[in-house]
């Protein structure tokens, strides 16, 4: 690590949005050819910060040096043009275009004539796929027809091409099953002077690649110091401002193997999936774990009617059901818990009470009309199940934060009544208060006699909470991990795939307890 | 996607298919009125069919982006009774309308976009809202249909240049090559980009507001242009909208392949769909049937314009022919 | 418990910006009708008022249907054509005389709501969109009428249509306290329904509303078939009030049935809006609709000024989302943006 003076340099930025805080008066600094990891829950400010480095979002105070100038980009270009380049977690491709002029947006190379010739792009494209070890990829392939590992990596080389002096990388490993590709390159910047900084939720990654480390909670920095030496104890204490080990419940096995199971699944194949079979016994939790865009997504929209199935057959304790859409699902007694809050899950033009109330609405009608004394009880009885305080019934759901929205979307689930819940990563934003929260819900529920789904890009909670769990990759079950089986480290190791590149899965030398969070 | 790269190569183009249906509905015309292949015949078609192509090129270019312009026909309305008003009254009134045309619609596209864009209006409301001041402009300009086209633009616009080409279908060719060359410039590529996904866009660096800006502009001035047509073809001003003509501009950029969600479709294929929608019309009216019917003709038709153009959006992406422009060396398929 | 709790949480409507604009926009029919007086004192007589009123009944009950299209996030530009098919067809059938009446009436309305199906069908099923879906159904409607009746146009209506429109009772005219009655019940139909409540839902989010099970279809087609209702019963009324129907009288209306929708804060995107509010725009419209012919200005002004409203309309409410509720900002489009997010915003 270069010790010389600071490539980045942030002083007391500022963002809030309304009544909440994104980053309170948050300094760090960055120095050449160094790697700092940027660590936090969902909801703590790291994608602000992100987006406040990258030019998206304009600080409301706080001041930004970079390479001894005052850095106030106005959008990504002046990012670019100072020296600070992104690699976003949702990635900023275009599907319908090229992989070549996606590598050049939005500045591709013009001739004379101010065009674009599609045939040297792609030449130059090729030159840059080799250049940093990307196989299997054709330049002229269009990005929507990429598998997401592909996809995350030609983001992480856009943003290298420009041989930044400051790389964002945004969760860079998410969807990628092999990640030496990407420490070998980072090892390649570091020595070039490219200062990194390395947002992630991989303690085993921060070990590997960051001597230093910044964690952000409720948008004020906790930590900001070497990472040598630290546990994983001390780390998540920091994140989440109280001590790992009482995160999760106990879990006491409520299984019920006398009566058939409540979701039995065989033979199902759809877009995306080849051929799942399994059970989901009455008290169980069944996990599912999978790197992104394994099938898992598809899975799910195909049991609840929201894809079409193209074969395979499911029955709902004991008897055959077809599910042909949400309402015949919950008809069967399958519910979803959906994947994207914003867009699939709330209905933010409406208070959170009407949110809960909408699929039973009808239970608190009489001819029609609505009762305001009905459709209250219904919605405090599912507030109190999830525990959530009435006072955040009245408003605009849009005003609640992602943990109570979430709340809010399970509560809704639970009043329909279900057999079995399914969740797709319920967790996912939502902070540490109200995960554990939701945890105790769904182990409530499934002592109750109910059954659950429950898929998670967090591995501890499918450790900790499942009864056993499945391992999806590229459509297909690869492996069920009982409970005695269960850890990260097995299931990180079987959802990366034993098939696919020549070299190791899992990173060698990683002997500490609990890895990825 | 669990199944690795696999080299799909580039679809049909939906226009393909557009083409296709062309020549089927020409054939049949043809087979009605054989004097249609004569030069006469041609000149005559494209004469018909120039004012809802320029149109429906212009809102193509908005479509594209993902936004909906309904302006079009208050802006022909408006530049039409210009023509007609202003062509006559001063020696060079053909060009100076011509450039007024341009800069009106330039005007209404700017507004437009300003609105959409900065404003944050949404663009089917805020587009109807301009389309109707722009009709009350027209009926201020001129109260009832009339005033007069100059003689050179009614003759000279709508003849034969050098004696084999239609004045027409020079237009509609310097359309075409003018989107072919546009297609490959940045801002070609952007508004794709910006239709197809816009927050990626953004994150890409291209300024999404500047870019939808620029396409509401430029389809106002094609606006423009086709009223100016428009004049040359009937030889007066018209400031009454017809609401059939909306539909026609619309139906002509769905049955050409643009995808009314964004990002997908271009200009050739509305061009294409504005004359399969004139030859229809064409061979309607030689067939003898009665005016009445011609308006729930266009209804239907627009219902089935938008059916065909989905099938033949599905029928591009399903059969992909694998012509790769460029071969990887290190490409190996999983 | 607290106290919050103790607050209907059903009546999200009540203390909600809808109402406060709904009110402003009456405050401003009320503040324009002064100006007015001001400024011509022959203007303003209590029978002018009543006048105003009574004309307001056509875009009152046309501009409810338009409401609950646009809470789905659709539009309806059929609505001018089936005003018209319904004045008529009343007309037709009638001929003159109340005999008819009887089944001509259920006949006529029967027929609007069939339109009003058919545009929901395609918007529903074959995924049309609505914009394009009902001009083209309007469009091709206008044909059949324009067939059908070869174009000659004046028929009378039957007299109990004209003296429904004309009479009072209990000094105040029967349209008045129509329009009354209109409201509470169209009000109560669209915000206190459980139909209302999933119509409310579907707007918002139709992915959130697919994956919770609503009848999304079904809602779809039963909101179109009532704006023709809506729109047919608005058509017979305004054959009764002006005793007789042509093939054009429902034009006029059509776009200000949007811009009442819009002007009295309904989202254009769906999701939002009181009935309430398209009533207040409804009667702010019909009071400028009377300056405007009693200012005498042509057509082409008119068209001006009611294009103006709309695009002003939708600015204020762009603006007034952003002023009122800060917390609550909705956005536009398929996804967030980056940076525009009101709340803790996800890594």
């Amino acid at each position: 690590m270069d010790s010389s003076a600071p490539i980045l340099q942030a002083t007391n930025l500022q963002k809030r949005y309304g009544a909440t805080t994104a980053l309170d008066e948050v300094s760090f600094s960055l120095c050449p050819g160094e790697v700092c990891g940027l660590l936090g829950e969902n909801g703590a400010g790291k994608s602000t910060l992100v987006k406040i480095l990258s030019g998206i979002v304009i600080p409301d105070a706080g001041e930004i040096i970079l390479d001894r100038q005052t850095y106030r980009p106005r959008d990504i270009l002046d990012a670019k043009a100072a020296g600070l380049s992104t690699a976003f977690q949702e990635l900023s491709l275009i599907p319908t275009l090229s992989v070549a002029v996606n590598l050049f947006l939005p500045k591709p190379k013009v001739n004379a004539l101010r065009l674009v010739s599609m045939r040297s792009l792609e030449e130059e494209a090729s030159a840059i796929l080799n250049q940093y070890g990307i196989t299997g990829v054709s330049p002229s392939a269009l990005i929507g027809d990429l598998p997401l590992a592909a996809r995350q990596r030609i983001e992480i080389v856009r943003a290298m091409l420009r041989k930044p002096r400051v790389l964002l990388l945004d969760e860079p490993t998410a969807a990628l099953s092999e990640r030496e590709w990407l420490f070998g390159l980072i090892d390649v910047l570091i020595a070039r002077g490219t200062s990194i900084l390395y947002v992630t939720h991989r303690l085993d990654e921060v070990r590997r690649l960051c001597k230093r480390c910044v964690i952000l909670r409720n948008g004020k920095k906790v930590l900001d110091a070497s990472t040598v030496g630290m546990t994983d104890e001390d780390v998540f204490s920091k994140m989440a401002g109280r001590s790992v080990v009482e995160s999760y419940p106990v879990r006491e096995s409520s299984v019920n193997d006398s009566a058939p199971p409540v979701l039995d699944v065989r033979h199902l194949s759809a877009a995306r999936v080849n051929e799942i079979s399994f059970a989901v016994r009455r008290g169980e939790v069944l996990g599912v774990a999978a790197l992104e865009g394994q099938g898992q997504s598809a899975l799910f929209k195909a049991l609840v009617g929201l894809a079409p199935l193209k074969q395979g057959h499911l029955a709902v304790d004991g008897k055959r059901v077809v599910i042909r859409s949400p309402r015949a699902a919950r008809a069967a007694g399958l519910v979803l818990v959906p994947e994207e809050r914003k867009s699939e899950g709330i209905f933010n033009d409406l208070s959170t009470a009407a949110n809960i109330s909408i699929p039973i609405i009808n239970r608190a009608a009489s001819f029609d009309f609505i009762r305001g004394k009905r459709e209250r009880r219904l919605v405090e009885r599912g507030a109190a199940l999830v525990d959530l305080h009435s006072r955040y019934l009245p408003p605009n759901i849009d005003a609640l934060s992602g943990g109570n929205q979430q709340k809010a979307i399970l509560a809704r689930s639970l009043l329909t009544e279900p057999k079995c819940l399914l969740l797709f990563d319920p967790t996912r934003g939502v902070d540490v208060g109200t995960k554990h929260n939701i945890y105790r819900v769904i182990r409530s529920f499934v002592r109750e006699g109910g059954a659950a789904l429950f898929y998670s890009t967090e591995l501890d909670e499918l450790v900790h909470l499942c009864d056993r769990c499945i391992v999806i990759y590229r459509g297909t079950i690869v492996a069920e991990v009982s409970e005695k089986e269960l850890s990260p480290q097995v299931l990180l190791s079987l959802a990366a795939g034993h098939v696919s590149d020549a070299s190791q899965s899992l990173i060698p030398g990683n002997s500490t307890n609990g890895t990825s969070i | 996607m669990s199944q690795g790269t696999r080299e799909k190569g580039r679809p049909i183009p939906s226009s393909a298919f557009a083409a296709l249906l062309y020549v089927i509905m020409f054939v049949i015309y043809l087979l009605n009125s054989p004097s249609a292949i004569t030069l006469a015949g041609i000149t005559d078609l494209l004469n018909n069919t120039i004012v809802l192509a320029l149109a429906s090129a212009g809102l193509t270019l908005v479509i594209l982006t993902a936004e909906l312009d309904l302006s079009s026909v208050g802006v022909i309305a408006v530049t039409n009774v210009i023509v007609a008003t202003v062509s006559t009254k001063f020696p060079g009134g053909a060009f100076i309308s011509l450039v007024l045309v341009c800069l009106v619609g330039l005007l209404v596209g700017l507004i437009n976009g300003w609105l959409v864009t900065f404003l944050g209006l949404q663009s089917l409301a805020c587009t109807l809202g301009t389309m109707i001041v722009c009709q009350g402009i027209a009926l201020l300009i001129l109260e009832a249909p009339g005033g007069e086209v100059a003689a050179f633009i009614m003759n000279r616009l709508t003849d034969t240049l050098f004696g084999f080409m239609p004045v027409a279908g020079l237009i509609l060719l310097l359309v075409i090559t003018g989107w072919l060359l546009f297609r490959r410039t940045r801002l070609g590529i952007a508004i794709y980009a910006v239709g197809t996904d816009a927050v990626a866009a953004r994150l890409t660096g291209l300024n999404v507001k500047r870019t939808k800006w620029i396409v509401f502009s430029l389809a106002g001035m094609a606006y423009g242009l086709a009223g100016y047509m428009l004049g040359a073809q009937t030889g007066t001003g018209d400031p009454r909208i017809s609401n059939s003509f909306l539909l026609y501009v619309f139906a002509a950029v769905a049955i050409g392949g643009t995808s009314l969600g964004g990002g997908r479709g271009g200009v050739i294929g509305s061009v294409v769909g504005a004359g399969i929608l004139t030859v229809m019309q064409k061979l309607l009216f030689a067939v003898g049937v009665a005016e009445f019917y011609t308006n729930i003709f266009n209804g239907v038709i627009m219902v089935v314009a938008i059916l065909f153009g989905n099938l033949s959006a599905i029928l591009s992406l399903r059969q992909r022919v694998i012509t790769p422009r460029y071969r990887d060396r290190q490409f190996v398929p999983h | 418990m607290n106290d919050t709790g103790t607050r209907s949480l059903v009546s999200f409507a009540t203390l909600k910006p809808e109402t406060l604009t709904a009110l402003l926009v009456l405050l401003a029919a009320t503040l324009m009708m002064l100006v007015m007086k001001v400024l011509n004192p022959a203007f303003g007589s209590v029978q002018q008022i009543a006048a105003i009123l009574t004309t307001s009944i056509f875009l009152v009950v046309a501009s409810y249907g338009q409401g609950l299209v646009i809470l789905l996030g659709g539009i309806d530009l059929s609505i001018g054509v089936v005003m018209s098919i319904a004045g008529m067809m009343i007309a037709g059938l009638t001929n003159g005389s109340n005999e008819a009446l009887t089944w001509a009436l259920p006949v006529t309305l029967a027929s609007c709501v069939a339109i009003g199906l058919l545009n929901g069908l395609g918007v529903a099923f074959l995924k049309i969109p609505p914009f394009i879906m009902t001009l083209a159904v309007g469009t091709a409607f206008f044909g059949v009428a324009l067939g059908v009746t070869a174009g000659s146009s004046q028929r009378t209506v039957a007299p109990a249509l004209q003296v429904l429109m004309s009479a009072r009772i209990g000094g105040i005219p029967i349209p008045t306290v129509l329009i009354g009655c209109f409201l509470v019940a169209g009000s109560l139909l669209q915000s206190h329904t459980t139909e209302g409540r999933k119509l409310y839902a579907i707007g918002s989010s139709m992915a959130a509303a697919r994956v919770v099970g609503l009848p999304i279809e079904a809602l779809t087609i039963a909101a179109y078939g009532v704006s023709g209702l809506c729109a047919g019963i608005s058509g017979l009324l305004l054959a009764g009030y002006s005793s007789s129907a042509t093939l054009d009288m429902g034009d006029p209306f059509l776009m200000p049935t949007i811009a009442a929708v819009v002007i009295g804060g309904a989202c254009v995107t769906g999701g939002r809006g009181l009935y309430f509010g398209t009533f207040a725009g409804a009667i702010f419209l019909s009071a400028l609709s009377t300056i405007i012919t009693v200012l005498s200005l042509s057509q082409g002004w008119r068209n001006i000024i009611q294009g103006g409203i709309i695009i002003i309309a939708l600015i204020v409410q762009s603006k007034q989302w952003y002023l009122l509720s800060i917390v609550n900002r909705r956005l536009p489009g398929k996804r967030s943006l980056y940076g525009v997010l009101p709340q803790n915003s996800e890594s």
